[in-house]
């Protein structure tokens, strides 16, 4: 029987929400797809577009990035400018040819295990119908 | 036309200031069609500058390289001097640190349109500018060719035609020469995934990563690269479209809200990249969604530095 | 030394020519991309074009790729070095004199006490065939440089455009056996040979930009400290085209490069015109600025080299002059050079 496609997703979550939610949802045990693996960051306005062109270029096929909703960061305005920045990454990689779908944000509260959960099983639907990355993926032909 | 005396007698009065380290102005290249950067600190060399419709260098980069406490006068174009008031906006450099000598400029050419239609000799090249045409003279012999179809894309949709910011001004004011739709970036926009890299596979084979772009770029000015940074190393010195296209995308999205639009990028590129194609569309995009253009407010803030509590937020869950 | 064939070849011929190499070649020929020529590989003689000045990119990179393994490494495992690949014999259509003298030079580089395979074992396996510069460019002054529009030197057949055909010159033995098998070859008569006299002398008197290498190395040495140096390298960005578009230009860099277990140690093209090509561990940089960049890199050209290998290092290309994007011309700065008095 073929192997179906499991897509690699990487989420950056902020420290004082999203990673809290994520904390949740398991202690909840809310069921959720295996296929996202998280890295916390302090703030969702760490995230350097960098990071997600590197997650992308070693064969990550999805990245999500989480943070606080608008209003609510811990710093005050970290997730404001990295909902700019993400803004304008996306809008690069559409006009590129990658498909904007793959890096994804979202404002997951500390509460929101269930919200987490959700979000991580629609990206990793919609990921999984797009194939796995290809086009800026590393080919290390050594 | 630009009066050349009239420009070295302005600039020899800014060199008979006891402030200023030197002037930042054209000189005539060493051959052909060529113009070259020309740095004047003594009154008996103003004979050396001009500026002619082959003037195509932004002069404004230099800023980046300046040192000490002495002011230093420049000559810019329309389009230069937004990049100026960009370096401005980011305190890069003191607006009294710099004496500017404003151009209004009605269309440069460029040097690849030109060399298709005549050919490159070693003799500098005479041109003129005659209502809607240029006119070459070689060996005695005139060339007319309609400015159209010689100047620079970005010349013939500039709004900004005369300098936004200057000391002194050289030349009358001109009115925007046209308005930019952009045309060409939406054409791109109109294809699907699959068509646009293509396309950009395509170009981004062709980098060598020989970092022009960057060292042109008046808003280039970090004094470590992040594309040269070892620890930790973002990105590998390898050529290859991985790497490539890593690199133009990060370099594109530095220049979020800070591009200028010079075109000095696409014309300096060895191998012929069309890089205001990328740069022109984050400018649109910001355009539109942050109703944000760079360089023509010194007060303005930098666009990634900043934020609107309603900015928007498409798909966004 | 191998006594020169003279030949001519119909150049309705050469399709059928290329298209009979390729059953027993690799070849490499000028590929004409939106105006932008590079050498590329072939399977087709339509895909080449012999209607150009020169390629943007030097042939050196067929030889001395931008990017390179030298060995491979994977954890807890032997080291496996990279062996030169011994794809087959390789040849190289349409290369020009001063590029294929550029090897030559690059030659000395990579051999000497050390020898490097991969470098040396490409050219082994390689012939080049060359074609003169009917009409040498603006910028081109390889007869200031000991070269000539139809000079011989590194190649195995020489082709010079005489109109309808091809003036032929056979320079080695892998150049005959390259056109042996094809019998479109024919002697060449005198008035072909006179056509290419003339039209070899026509190019060379049609290079107008001279310059003045006499005694250069000598001048050099006392000028080293001169402010000259200074002025000229004001504009300068450091962008590093000519170095990366230079026929004879050979410095890397090496860097590693891993992911998970395995990894390789890569070889790449550097520059010395940028700040990070002479910085040291402890931060110190013996190049500080650009004026220090600069007058190295002129310095190899026509002092360093010259004292080293006995030949100039620049054969006269002229692509670092079309394609600067501040017009520094090396021509400019060695004439000048020779103006410029001790102080």
């Amino acid at each position: 029987m073929p192997k179906e496609f499991e897509p690699n997703i990487v989420a950056f979550l902020c420290n004082w929400c999203s990673y809290a939610g994520a904390d949740l949802a398991g202690t909840s045990r809310i069921q959720y797809p295996p296929n996202v693996k998280i890295i916390r960051v302090m703030c969702s306005g760490r995230v350097n577009p960098i990071f997600v062109l590197n997650a992308l270029q070693e064969g990550v096929d999805g990245v999500i990035i989480g943070g606080c909703h608008p209003g609510e960061c811990h710093y005050e305005t970290g997730n404001y400018l990295a909902r700019r920045r993400m803004t304008v990454l996306k809008k690069i990689l559409e006009y590129i040819g990658i498909n904007p779908k793959r890096v994804q944000m979202a404002w997951i509260s500390a509460s929101e295990g269930g919200k987490f959960a959700e979000v991580i099983k629609t990206a990793t639907d919609e990921i999984k119908k797009l194939g796995p990355i290809s086009q800026i993926k590393r080919r290390n032909k050594w | 036309m630009v009066d050349n005396k009239k420009l070295q007698g302005e600039i020899k009065k800014i060199l008979g200031r006891n402030d200023v380290k030197h002037v930042i102005c054209y000189s005539k290249g060493t051959y052909g069609f060529q113009t070259t950067p020309y740095f004047v600190s003594k009154k008996d060399d103003i004979e050396k500058i001009i500026f002619s419709p082959l003037c195509v260098n932004n002069l404004s980069l230099y800023v980046k390289f300046d040192e000490g406490t002495e002011k230093i006068g420049i000559v810019v174009k329309g389009c230069d001097s937004r990049s100026l008031v960009q370096m401005i906006q980011e305190k890069l450099i003191p607006r009294e640190k710099l004496i500017i000598v404003g151009i209004p400029c009605n269309g440069v050419i460029d040097p690849k349109k030109v060399r298709q239609k005549i050919p490159e000799e070693l003799e500098n090249i005479d041109v003129v500018e005659k209502n809607d045409k240029f006119i070459f003279k070689r060996d005695g012999k005139k060339q007319k060719i309609p400015k159209r179809e010689l100047v620079f894309d970005k010349c013939l949709v500039c709004e900004y035609p005369t300098p936004i910011i200057y000391d002194i001004l050289v030349g009358e004011k001109i009115n925007p020469l046209g308005k930019d739709e952009y045309k060409q970036v939406k054409d791109l926009e109109s294809k699907s995934l699959d068509e646009k890299w293509k396309f950009w596979e395509k170009q981004f084979s062709q980098c060598i990563r020989c970092y022009a772009c960057r060292n042109v770029c008046p808003a280039c000015y970090c004094k470590e690269c992040m594309a040269e940074q070892l620890n930790p190393q973002w990105l590998r010195r390898s050529v290859n479209l991985s790497e490539n296209t890593v690199w133009n995308v990060m370099h594109a999205f530095h220049l979020a809200g800070r591009c200028t639009d010079c075109g000095e990028c696409e014309r300096v590129c060895p191998m012929d990249i069309p890089l205001m194609l990328l740069n022109k569309k984050v400018e649109k995009d910001v355009r539109e969604l942050f109703d944000y253009l760079a360089g023509v407010d010194v007060d303005e803030k930098p666009l990634l530095a900043m934020f609107k509590p309603d900015d928007p937020e498409e798909d966004i869950k | 030394m191998s006594p020169t064939q003279e030949l001519v070849i119909d150049k309705n011929k050469i399709p059928q020519f290329i298209k009979q190499t390729l059953s027993s070649y690799i070849v490499l020929g000028p590929v004409k991309n939106n105006n932008l020529v590079s050498f590329k590989q072939i399977t087709n003689s339509k895909e080449i074009t012999m209607d150009f000045t020169n390629s943007k990119v030097p042939p050196k990179s067929l030889y001395f790729p931008q990017t390179e393994t030298l060995f491979r490494f994977t954890k807890d495992k032997d080291i496996e070095i990279e062996t030169p690949k011994n794809d087959g014999k390789t040849l190289v259509f349409g290369i020009r004199p001063c590029d294929a003298k550029s090897l030559k030079l690059l030659d000395q580089v990579f051999s000497g006490e050390y020898e490097d395979s991969l470098f040396l074992s490409r050219r082994k396996n390689t012939t080049l065939v060359g074609l003169t510069c009917n009409s040498p460019s603006v910028n081109c002054f390889c007869t200031s440089v000991g070269g000539n529009p139809d000079d011989t030197t590194g190649l195995d057949v020489l082709l010079t455009d005489i109109g309808d055909k091809y003036f032929v010159e056979l320079l080695t033995q892998k150049g005959k056996n390259l056109v042996e098998s094809f019998n479109e070859f024919k002697p060449a008569k005198n008035e072909d040979k006179k056509k290419k006299t003339v039209i070899s002398r026509k190019a060379r008197e049609s290079i107008q930009r001279i310059v003045k290498t006499e005694k250069i190395e000598q001048i050099l040495n006392e000028i080293f400290e001169n402010k000259y140096w200074g002025e000229i390298s004001r504009k300068c960005l450091g962008c590093g085209i000519c170095t990366f578009l230079c026929p004879t230009c050979h410095c890397f860099d090496i860097q590693d490069e891993t992911a998970g277990k395995k990894g390789a140690r890569i070889r790449i093209w550097d520059s010395c015109m940028y700040p990070e090509y002479s910085m040291q561990a402890s931060g110190y940089n013996p190049r500080p600025a650009q004026m220090n960049r600069m007058r190295n890199r002129v310095y190899h050209k026509f002092n360093y080299f010259p004292k080293n290998q006995h030949v100039f290092g620049c054969v006269g290309c002229g692509r670092c002059i079309d394609e600067c994007p501040v017009n520094v011309d090396i021509i400019e700065i060695i004439n000048k050079a020779r103006e410029v008095k001790n102080e």
